[in-house]
C-alpha cells in the first residue's frame, strides 16, 4: 500500500484509504439490509436499485456527453417488451431475453442517436420525444393485436432451475445489476470516451477540431445509455411479472430526467441519490396524503403529480445542481468554519 | 377523398393551428419552448367549466370570463414563474416548463377530479351538426373552432404588423438587448406574449369543451399540436397554419386508409421526417438551430 | 468648471469574474462635446462603452471596482432599459438594428419616457433632415440595407430616443471612407444642433479625432494618452501607431530595405 506513488493511488478505484473505509461501510449496509429490512422497505430498496441503472444511463448521456434526451420511457419499453414478446412468443428463457433486450437497446441507440449528428439542445430532445411516441406506438399495437387483456404476463425467471421471485433474491440480482452499471459508468468516466464525452458536453465543434471523431462518440454515447436502459426494462419486467404499453408514459421520462436533476447532473452518486429521491417520494406523499381531508387524500396519484411538479420546479430554480450541489455547499460551509475555528 | 374527409381535415387543421399559436408567439417573442402549453390549453377548458357552473344562465358572460381569465393566467405564469429563466439557458426553461405541466395535470385532477365535463350542456347547447356542404357536416362547435381561429390568425396578424405593441413584441423577439436599450421593457413584452399564447390556447380549449367535453387527457392534444408549430418553423404564424395543415391531412389520411390506432403517432412522425430534413422548419432560419 | 456629464473613475472590469479587461480607467466627458475613445482592437473601448451603458451583463462581465457616474448619479451594474431612461443611449457596434422591421417601424419602436410625443414627432421629422436618405428607404426592411444605411438607421433609432449622452461604439466599422466621412460630419452636425454629448469609440483615429474635441487612447485597459483633439492628432504615437503615417527613422529604414542585396530578401 504505501510502496505507491500518490498518483497511483489517486488512479486506483479504492487506493486511498478513506476511500476503503467508505466502501467497507458502504458493503456492510448493503448487506445487511436484506436482513434487517422488512419486505415493504426491502421492495423499496429493489425499486431503488432498479431504477438506479435507468439513471446511471441518463446520466452517462445527458451529464457526462450532454445530449438531451428524452426518450427513456420508450427505451425503457422496448428493453421489456423483448423480453414479454419473446417470452409470450417462443417461451425464451431468462439468459435469451436479457441479452436481446441489450441488442434491442443498441440498436434503437443508435436510431435514437442519429439525430445528434446534426441537432443540439432543444431540437435534439424533441427528436427523442418523437421517437419515443413511435416506440411506444409499437408496442401499443403488439398489446393491441397480440394480447386480449391489457398487458402480457411474465413468469419469474429461472436460473438454472433456480426461481428467482421474492424479495431478497430480487435484491441480490439487482444489486449485482446496480454495481454493474455503476463500475460501467465510473469506468467510463475515468476513460478516454469519458474524456472525450466532456469534451463533446462543452463544445463539440471545438472537439472536433481536437480530432475527437465527434460522429462515434456521439453515437456511442445513445448506444452504451440506451442498452443500459433497455436492459434495466428487461428486469423491470420480470421484476413486476407484467409489461403493459400503459406504464410507460412522458411521466416515467420526466421522473428519470428529474432523477439527475435533482441529484446533480453530470454526478454519478448524484444519479444514484436522485434515483432514490424520486422513487421514495411518492411514498411520502401517500403518507403526507393521509393527514389531508379525504377529497385529497383519496386522489394521491394526482397530488403525487402536482407535488412532484412543485419539487421539480424548485429545484430548477433555487439548486440547479441538485442534492450534490446542496451537499457541496454544506460540506463547504462546514469545511469553512472548521477552518476559522482552528485559525 | 370525399368532401367529408377535407371538412374533417380543415377542422383538424383548424385546432392543431389554434393551438400552435401560442407555440409561436412564446417561441418568437421569448425563445421558450413552452411544454406546459398542452395542460395550459387544457385549464382554458376547465375555466370555462368553472364559470359555466357560476353563470350557467348566460354562456356569453361566462366564455368571456373564461377567455379574459385564459390571458390573465398566462401572464401569471410568466410572472411567477418564467421570468426567473429569461436570460437562462433554454433548456432549463423548457424543463420548468415541463415540470409546470406536470403539476398542472395534478392540480387540474385535485380540483376537478377526473371526471368528465360537458359545459355545453350545464348550457343547455346541444352541439348540433351543421350541414356545410351536400353530405358533408361538421358539428356546430367545430365550425365556431374554424371560424375563430380564422379570426385569430387575423388578428394576430394585425396586431403584430401595425400595432405599437405588436412591433415591440417582433423588436424584442429579434435583439432583446437592443430592445432594451431602446427602452422596451423586456418582462412586460414577454408577459404579454405568455398572456397572449395561454389567451390562444382557452380559447382552443373551451371550444373542443363545448364540443366534446372536458377531461384530463385533453392536454394530449396541445402536443401533437406542437409538430404542426414545428414544421412551419416555430416563430412564423404561416408557417404554424400551414404546418397544421400538413399534419391534419396526415393524420386524417392515416385513420382514414392505414389504421385509426396511428392517430397519436403520426404527428410526431411527422415531426421526425422534418428534423430529419429541414430542423428549421419551413419558414424558419438555420441560425435558430444554434440559438438553442 | 462645469461638471462632466459623464465621469468615470478607476473603472475596473472583469470578465466571467476573472479577466480583467479594464485596470482602472478614468475619463471625463464634457456637456455637448464630442469624446473620442481610441485604441486597438482588444484595448477595451467595448467594454467602457458596455458598463457606461448596462449591456454589460450580456458577456458575464462586471464592475468589480471604481464608478461610473452620468449626472452625478452612479450607475455601474445597472439594467440598459434604466440607462436609456436616464438619457444614456447606446449604438452598439454589431446588430445595430432590427433586421425584420422596416426602417420606419426601427424609428418608432423605441419607447422613451424622456420624451413627451410631440417631441418625440419633432425628432423623428428632424432625424429625416439630418439623415434624407433614410426618408426614401422608410418601408425597406431593416435587414436589407447597406452598411452605411444602417449605421445611419442605427444612430437615428438612438437619437429619437432623445439621449443626453450617445454612445457610438465603431462608427466606421466595415464603411467606405467616403461613407465614413459623411457620417462623422452628420455626427458632428447632430452635436451642434440638439445638443447632444457623444462618446465615440473607433479604430479609425483620424475620423474620431476630425469631429471629437477631447480624445482618450486605451490600452490593455488603460489609458496611455489624453488630450484636446488638436494636439492628439499632431502628437507623434498617435501618428505613428494610428494614423498610419511613418515618423523620418521608419521611412528611413523602410529606402534601406529597397536598397538591400537581392539574395537578403526572402523569396514570394
Amino acid at each position: 500500500m504505501s510502496d505507491r506513488s500518490p498518483y497511483a493511488q489517486e488512479l486506483a478505484l479504492f487506493g486511498t484509504r478513506s476511500r476503503r473505509v467508505r466502501l467497507a461501510v458502504a458493503l456492510t449496509v448493503l448487506v445487511a439490509l436484506p436482513i434487517i429490512a422488512t419486505p415493504f422497505q426491502l421492495d423499496l430498496a429493489n425499486q431503488v436499485l432498479l431504477a438506479s441503472i435507468g439513471a446511471l444511463a441518463l446520466m452517462l448521456l445527458t451529464g457526462f456527453a450532454g445530449m438531451i434526451s428524452l426518450g427513456t420511457a420508450g427505451l425503457l419499453a422496448a428493453g421489456a417488451f423483448a423480453v414479454g414478446i419473446l417470452v409470450r412468443e417462443l417461451g425464451a428463457p431468462f439468459w435469451v431475453t436479457l441479452p436481446t433486450a441489450a441488442v434491442v437497446g443498441a440498436f434503437l441507440g443508435l436510431i435514437f442517436g442519429l439525430p445528434s449528428l446534426r441537432l443540439r439542445g432543444v431540437y435534439l430532445a424533441i427528436s427523442t420525444l418523437g421517437l419515443h411516441f413511435v416506440v411506444i406506438y409499437l408496442g401499443g399495437e403488439y398489446e393491441a393485436r397480440a394480447t386480449l387483456s391489457t398487458g402480457i404476463m411474465i413468469d419469474s425467471p429461472s436460473i438454472g432451475g433456480f426461481i428467482l421471485s421474492g424479495g431478497r433474491p430480487w435484491y441480490f440480482l439487482l444489486l449485482g445489476f446496480a454495481a454493474l452499471a455503476l463500475l460501467i459508468s465510473v469506468n467510463l468516466q475515468r476513460s478516454r470516451t469519458g474524456r472525450a464525452w466532456r469534451a463533446l458536453r462543452e463544445r463539440d465543434v471545438v472537439a472536433g477540431a481536437l480530432g475527437i471523431d465527434v460522429q462515434r462518440f456521439k453515437l456511442m454515447a445513445f448506444m452504451v445509455s440506451a442498452t443500459m436502459t433497455a436492459i434495466a426494462g428487461a428486469l423491470f419486467a420480470y421484476f413486476r411479472n407484467f409489461v403493459s404499453i400503459d406504464a410507460f408514459s412522458l411521466y416515467l421520462t420526466v421522473q428519470y430526467v428529474a432523477m439527475i436533476i435533482i441529484g446533480g447532473m453530470g454526478s454519478i452518486p448524484g444519479a444514484l441519490l436522485g434515483a432514490s429521491f424520486v422513487i421514495l417520494f411518492p411514498y411520502a406523499i401517500e403518507a403526507i396524503a393521509g393527514y389531508l381531508p379525504a377529497r385529497f387524500g383519496n386522489m394521491v396519484f394526482a397530488l403525487d403529480y402536482a407535488a412532484f411538479g412543485v419539487v421539480m420546479i424548485l429545484f430548477l430554480l433555487l439548486e440547479p445542481a441538485g442534492l450534490m450541489g446542496i451537499w457541496r455547499r454544506v460540506k463547504n460551509s462546514l469545511a469553512v468554519r472548521r477552518a476559522r475555528s482552528e485559525s | 377523398m370525399s368532401l367529408q374527409l377535407v371538412a374533417n381535415i380543415i377542422v383538424l387543421a383548424a385546432i392543431y393551428a389554434l393551438v400552435s399559436t401560442g407555440y409561436v408567439l412564446v417561441y418568437r417573442v421569448s425563445r421558450v419552448l413552452n411544454l406546459a402549453h398542452g395542460e395550459l390549453m387544457m385549464m382554458g377548458a376547465y375555466l370555462l367549466v368553472a364559470t359555466a357552473g357560476l353563470f350557467s344562465g348566460n354562456p356569453l358572460l361566462a366564455l368571456v370570463l373564461a377567455a379574459i381569465c385564459g390571458l390573465a393566467m398566462g401572464m401569471v405564469v410568466y410572472a411567477v414563474l418564467m421570468r426567473w429563466m429569461t436570460g437562462e439557458a433554454v433548456l432549463a426553461a423548457v424543463l420548468i416548463t415541463i415540470a409546470l405541466g406536470i403539476l398542472l395535470r395534478g392540480l387540474t385532477i385535485l380540483i376537478w377530479t377526473t371526471q368528465q365535463y360537458y359545459p355545453g350542456a350545464t348550457f343547455g347547447w346541444r352541439n348540433p351538426p351543421v350541414h356545410v356542404a351536400p353530405g358533408v357536416q361538421i358539428s356546430a362547435a367545430s365550425l365556431a373552432i374554424v371560424f375563430f381561429t380564422f379570426v385569430v390568425y387575423v388578428g394576430l396578424f394585425v396586431f403584430l404588423q401595425f400595432t405599437r405593441w405588436g412591433v415591440r413584441m417582433r423588436a424584442a423577439g429579434q435583439n432583446p438587448l437592443l430592445a432594451e436599450q431602446r427602452g422596451i421593457r423586456l418582462h412586460g413584452v414577454y408577459a404579454f406574449a405568455w398572456g397572449l399564447s395561454t389567451f390562444t390556447a382557452s380559447l382552443a380549449g373551451m371550444l373542443l369543451a363545448l364540443d366534446s367535453g372536458v377531461e384530463s387527457t385533453m392536454a394530449t392534444i396541445g402536443l401533437k399540436a406542437f409538430p404542426a408549430a414545428l414544421v412551419g418553423g416555430l416563430d412564423s404564424l404561416l408557417g404554424a397554419l400551414i404546418g397544421a395543415l400538413i399534419v391534419a391531412t396526415a393524420e386524417i389520411a392515416a385513420i382514414q386508409y392505414v389504421n385509426p390506432l396511428l392517430s397519436d403517432v403520426v404527428p410526431f412522425v411527422v415531426l421526425l421526417i422534418v428534423l430529419a430534413i429541414r430542423p428549421w422548419g419551413l419558414f424558419g432560419s438555420r441560425e435558430q438551430l444554434d440559438r438553442v | 468648471m462645469t461638471e462632466p456629464l459623464l465621469a468615470i473613475d478607476d473603472l475596473q472590469v472583469a470578465y466571467h469574474r476573472i479577466a480583467v479587461a479594464l485596470h482602472g480607467v478614468s475619463l471625463r466627458v464634457m456637456p455637448q462635446t464630442i469624446v473620442a475613445l481610441l485604441g486597438n482592437n482588444g484595448a477595451g473601448k467595448t467594454t467602457t462603452l458596455r458598463a457606461v451603458s448596462g449591456f454589460i451583463g450580456l458577456d458575464d462581465a462586471r464592475v468589480i471596482a471604481g464608478s461610473i457616474r452620468f449626472a452625478g448619479q452612479r450607475i455601474e451594474n445597472q439594467l440598459p432599459h434604466t440607462n436609456t431612461a436616464r438619457g444614456v443611449v447606446l449604438v452598439p457596434e454589431r446588430d445595430k438594428v432590427f433586421p425584420n422591421l422596416t426602417v420606419a417601424e426601427n424609428l418608432t419602436v423605441a419607447t422613451s419616457r424622456r420624451a413627451s410625443t410631440t417631441e418625440r414627432r419633432r425628432l423623428e421629422a428632424l432625424i429625416f433632415q439630418f439623415f434624407p436618405a433614410l426618408a426614401e428607404l422608410r418601408l425597406r426592411l431593416a435587414g436589407l440595407l447597406s452598411g452605411g444605411e444602417r449605421q445611419m438607421l442605427a444612430l437615428a433609432s438612438a437619437i429619437v430616443c432623445k439621449p443626453e449622452l450617445l454612445l457610438v461604439d465603431e462608427l466606421s466599422l466595415g464603411l467606405a471612407p467616403v461613407a465614413v466621412e459623411d457620417l462623422a460630419r452628420r455626427v458632428s452636425s447632430i452635436r451642434q444642433e440638439l445638443g447632444i454629448t457623444v462618446l465615440l469609440v473607433e479604430q479609425n483615429a483620424g475620423v474620431a479625432l476630425a469631429i471629437a474635441d477631447y480624445g482618450y487612447v486605451l490600452e490593455n485597459g488603460r489609458v496611455v494618452l489624453e488630450g484636446v483633439a488638436t494636439e492628439l492628432r499632431g502628437h507623434r504615437e498617435i501618428q505613428e501607431s494610428y494614423l498610419g503615417q511613418a515618423s523620418g527613422e521608419e521611412r528611413r529604414s523602410y529606402r534601406a530595405l529597397r536598397h538591400e542585396p537581392r539574395h537578403k530578401r526572402s523569396d514570394g
